[in-house]
This record gives C-alpha cells, sequence and structure tokens, in this order.
C-alpha cells in the first residue's frame, strides 16, 4: 500500500459524517461502560466479567426473539431485567464473600467471565446467533450532509437515557442516597441503619443490568457469539480509567473524547491504525493524569 | 436498659476488649475514662458492631444485640457519634441528617423538625457541604445526624476532641442537655475527666481492654484518678 492510499484526504462531508459516528461511538462505549463505572465507583469491584454480561443481554434477547417470538424493542428492557437478576444472584453466591480481598475480585470476575462464555458455548452452541431489528431501524436518514442509521440513533438515544435514568437514581432518591453514603464510608452509613450488603447487592445488579441492555443492542448491529463480550470490554475500561473512577460526568466526557478521537483517526487512515492512536494518547493521559479526567478521592471502604 | 455480659471482642484475631460486663439504665449516662489506649473507642465500637467479631451477650432492652449486623443494632434505637465525627464530606449538612432517617422506626423521609430546633446553624445551612464546616459544627452535624436515627440510647466517642476552646462548652452543655431534657441515656466516652465527672451518672474506667472501676459519679474519686489515669 502506497502512502498515498493509507492517508484519507479532508473532504467536508465525509469528515462531518466521521464526527457524527465519532458520537454513535461514543454512545455505544458509554453504554458498554456505564454499568462497569457504577460498579467500581460504588463496590471498588472491578468487575472483569463485565463483558460477559453484555453477552448474556445478547444471548437472552436472542433467546426471547428466536424461541418465544417476543418484539426486539420489548426484548431490550427484559434484557436489562434478567441480567441484572442474574448479576444479583452471582453478588451473594460470589463477589459478596471477596469484599475485603479487592485482588480476589479481579481473579474471580475473570474466572466467571470464563464460566460465563464456556457455559453459553456449550449450552446455546459456539455458532454466530442474529438478532433481527425492526425494519425501521434498519433504514438510514439523511439530514443536511450527515447520513445515518436509525439504529444508531436508537442507541443513542437509550445510552442517554440510560445515562439520565441512572444520575437521577443516584442523586434524586433515597436508594441512591443510600448508595452514595456507602460509597463514602460504609461503616457510617451501616451505624446509620443502612444495609450495606443490600446496596451492594442492588448497585452489582443494576450494573449488570446495563452491561445486558447494552447487550441487547450490540447484538442486533454485529453477531452474538460466546466471546463478544471481549470487544466492547477494553473500550468500557478505557471509559471508566480516562474518565476517573466514581464519576458518572467523567465517564460520559471521556466516551465523547475517546469516541470522537478514535472516529477523527479513523477517517484519516483507518480504524486500525486509529485504535493504536487511541490507545498510545489514553496511555500518554494516563501518565499525566492517572486519577482520570474528573477526580474523585477514592473513598475509604 | 443496655447490658454487656462478658464481652470480648476482637480486631482480626486480637482481643482488644477483655470480658466486659456492666449494665446501664435508662436515663443514665455513663462516662468512660481511660488513657489512651485502653479500649474505650474500642467499647463504643463493639456497641455497635465495628469489630471483627465478639463473644459474649450486648443486650438492649432484652434484645440480644450480638449476633446483630451494624444496621440493624443502629435501628434498635442506638445513636452513634464516632470519634473524628464521620461525616461524610461529599454529602450537603441535610444529606448527611437524612442520613440518620434510614434507622428510624417510623420511616420518616424527611430532616426531623426536632433536630433543626436543637441546631439553629444547620437548619439555616442545610444545602452546605459538609466538608465545609468547622470542626465544631461537624460535631454538630454528627450528634444532629445520630438524633435524626430517633435513638434511645446515644454513643458519643469523645465528642469535645479537636475541636476549638470556645466552642468546647457549647458542645458540653448539649450533651448533658441532651441527657437531662431530652431524657437520652448517654455513654460518653471522654478524655477530659472534669467534664466526665460534671456530666455522668456513673462512670467506668477502663485500663487495658478491661473495666477497672465503675460505679456511680460520687465515687469517681482523685485516688482512683490518680491509679488509673495519671500518666
Amino acid at each position: 500500500m502506497s502512502v498515498n492510499h493509507f492517508w484519507t484526504a479532508f473532504a467536508f462531508e465525509p469528515f462531518m459524517n466521521a464526527l457524527l459516528i465519532g458520537l454513535s461511538m461514543a454512545s455505544i462505549w458509554l453504554i458498554a461502560a456505564l454499568g462497569l463505572a457504577i460498579v467500581y465507583g460504588t463496590m471498588g469491584v472491578i468487575n472483569m466479567a463485565h463483558g460477559e454480561f453484555v453477552m448474556l443481554g445478547a444471548y437472552t434477547t436472542y433467546l426471547l426473539q428466536s424461541v418465544f417470538g417476543l418484539p426486539f424493542l420489548l426484548c431490550v428492557p427484559c434484557a436489562f431485567l434478567i441480567v441484572a437478576a442474574i448479576g444479583a444472584i452471582i453478588e451473594k453466591l460470589l463477589i459478596r464473600h471477596l469484599y475485603k480481598r479487592p485482588l480476589d475480585t479481579l481473579l474471580a470476575t475473570w474466572g466467571l467471565s470464563l464460566v460465563l462464555v464456556q457455559g453459553v458455548r456449550l449450552l446455546v452452541g459456539p455458532e454466530p446467533k442474529n438478532v433481527t431489528s425492526p425494519a425501521f431501524l434498519n433504514a438510514s436518514m439523511q439530514f443536511w450532509v450527515f447520513e445515518l442509521s436509525w439504529f444508531r440513533v436508537f442507541i443513542f438515544g437509550v445510552t442517554i437515557a440510560a445515562f439520565v435514568v441512572t444520575w437521577w437514581l443516584l442523586q434524586k432518591t433515597r436508594v441512591g442516597l443510600m448508595v452514595r453514603a456507602v460509597t463514602q464510608n460504609k461503616e457510617i452509613a451501616a451505624a446509620h441503619g443502612i444495609d450495606a450488603g443490600r446496596v451492594y447487592t442492588l448497585t452489582f445488579a443494576y450494573g449488570a443490568g446495563l452491561a445486558g441492555l447494552a447487550g441487547a443492542m450490540f447484538g442486533a448491529i454485529k453477531n452474538v457469539f460466546p466471546d463478544m463480550g471481549a470487544g466492547y470490554i477494553v473500550e468500557a475500561f478505557l471509559v471508566v480509567v480516562v474518565g476517573g473512577v466514581g464519576s458518572l460526568a467523567g465517564s460520559l466526557v471521556s466516551a465523547l473524547g475517546l469516541g470522537e478521537i478514535y472516529s477523527v483517526f479513523a477517517y484519516f487512515t483507518n480504524g486500525t491504525f486509529a485504535k493504536f492512536w487511541l490507545f498510545l494518547l489514553v496511555v500518554i493521559f494516563l501518565r499525566f493524569r492517572p486519577q482520570g479526567l474528573f477526580s474523585e478521592a477514592l473513598a475509604r471502604r | 436498659m443496655l447490658t454487656l455480659e462478658h464481652v470480648t471482642s476482637y480486631y482480626g484475631n486480637t482481643p482488644i476488649l477483655q470480658d466486659v460486663s456492666f449494665t446501664l439504665n435508662e436515663g443514665d449516662l455513663l462516662s468512660v475514662v481511660g488513657r489512651n489506649g485502653v479500649g474505650k473507642t474500642t467499647l463504643a465500637r463493639t456497641i455497635m458492631g465495628l469489630t471483627t467479631r465478639t463473644t459474649g451477650a450486648i443486650r438492649v432492652r432484652d434484645v440480644d444485640l450480638s449476633t446483630l449486623p451494624t444496621h440493624q443494632r443502629a435501628a434498635s434505637g442506638i445513636g452513634y457519634i464516632p470519634q473524628g465525627r464521620g461525616i461524610l464530606p461529599k454529602f450537603s449538612v441535610r444529606e448527611n441528617i437524612l442520613l440518620g432517617t434510614f434507622a428510624r422506626k417510623d420511616r420518616a423521609e424527611q430532616v426531623p423538625p426536632n433536630v433543626l430546633e436543637l441546631f439553629p446553624y444547620l437548619a439555616d445551612n442545610l444545602d452546605k457541604r459538609a466538608g465545609t464546616l468547622s470542626g465544631g459544627q461537624a460535631q454538630q452535624l454528627a450528634i444532629a445526624r445520630a438524633l435524626a436515627t430517633d435513638p434511645k440510647l446515644l454513643i458519643l466517642d469523645e465528642p469535645t476532641e479537636g475541636i476549638q476552646p470556645n466552642i468546647v462548652e457549647q458542645i458540653q452543655e448539649l450533651v448533658i442537655r441532651l441527657n437531662r431534657e431530652l431524657g437520652l441515656t448517654v455513654i460518653l466516652v471522654e478524655q477530659n475527666v472534669e467534664f466526665a465527672k460534671e456530666a455522668g451518672t456513673r462512670f467506668l474506667i477502663m485500663d487495658k481492654g478491661a473495666i477497672a472501676a465503675e460505679g456511680s459519679i460520687d465515687a469517681l474519686t482523685d485516688a482512683l484518678i490518680d491509679r488509673h489515669l495519671t500518666i
């Protein structure tokens, strides 16, 4: 390949579309990262199986659709609920016994991810499955210089909705007050009547549910297969780490920034090279700001 | 109303509190005194269930707390004001007080009005970030938060520690008022023997993780103080 073919020259309309794709990438990465950010921020648990919860969400959607004939738009909230329930069970059986050993949760959740991938491979089979989305979501729309599929708009909308609901739950409800209290000081929260164990179960279930929600949509963009979670987890971790642990706003800003950086580099070069630059920039960024964009001191747990 | 029977309390595998037994009646103010590191704070934390494990029985009105988790102990009517106050700095004053309401029996979800009456400064600054409060204000907030749990028993762990001298007296008066006027049973962990004597109806001297002496406050003689408290 000659150098001339490697670089794409600037042209207004394609470049504007690249920016729009960046926004779409950002929403995909953000919805994949949101649950991870909440679980890490609240419980201090780095959930290596988060990508597998995404995969479970995709399989839930596939099964609900192909076995029970549920319409896609109904499968999405169902995926949230079912994966949240799975998350609650996993928290009670596994995670809860490891709160005092953060490094062990890392290993345990990684082991869990292997179990989930192999379990699905055994039960459902290794071959890729398809989720069909409704016809109107598969159409494209034209707006000024932009051309975008409705499905990407749909993901964008669901991500914004999930973000706003999460923010509202945390900041404006009594359950949110409990969660934020436990995040700041578990002992003090307990000494004032808050059941930290229940808060952790709820938080982990909610984080898993968000991953399931993401998976329901991702399954419809690409295929559904046992290893699919690995394709989202790296970007999700990047979003959380760059945004700053425990900061929802940080995750939002970092997802936007990373999505646009990736998309712009991908426009001028190609997707692989863009990933390379993205990772390099993140490494340099973290060298100078290891606490992330929105630094909040880590709470004592 | 509170009975400890042969309570031994551990951090990890180390027993910090050894074979502690005492009884507290309704309306008592128990001053817990002793040198640094003899287990006064551990006694407070043991009652709240914040040590690794305990043996023996801790009864509040015939309910054994010793197997209950901390949040259920709080709900059984114990208000806890920890050493160093334990204010949640990122929360507003209002959110800190609301934290107390989770232990209430009546499930009220508002800042209790009777708490605000006691603390006019807090009432006027409900939306202030708690991390910006001075030591004395933070101590008021910690007490307000504990009162919001609607407690029968209040545990105060060195409420005047690290507070500027002119505020200390206010806090001391407040502690006495909580007991005499509001009728709360109080356990007061205190370094200042003068204040412990003034406020207490009973005393308990701790030494090396055990009770060295206890009784009515009149029996807290200078000889006892010399033996167990002078360094």
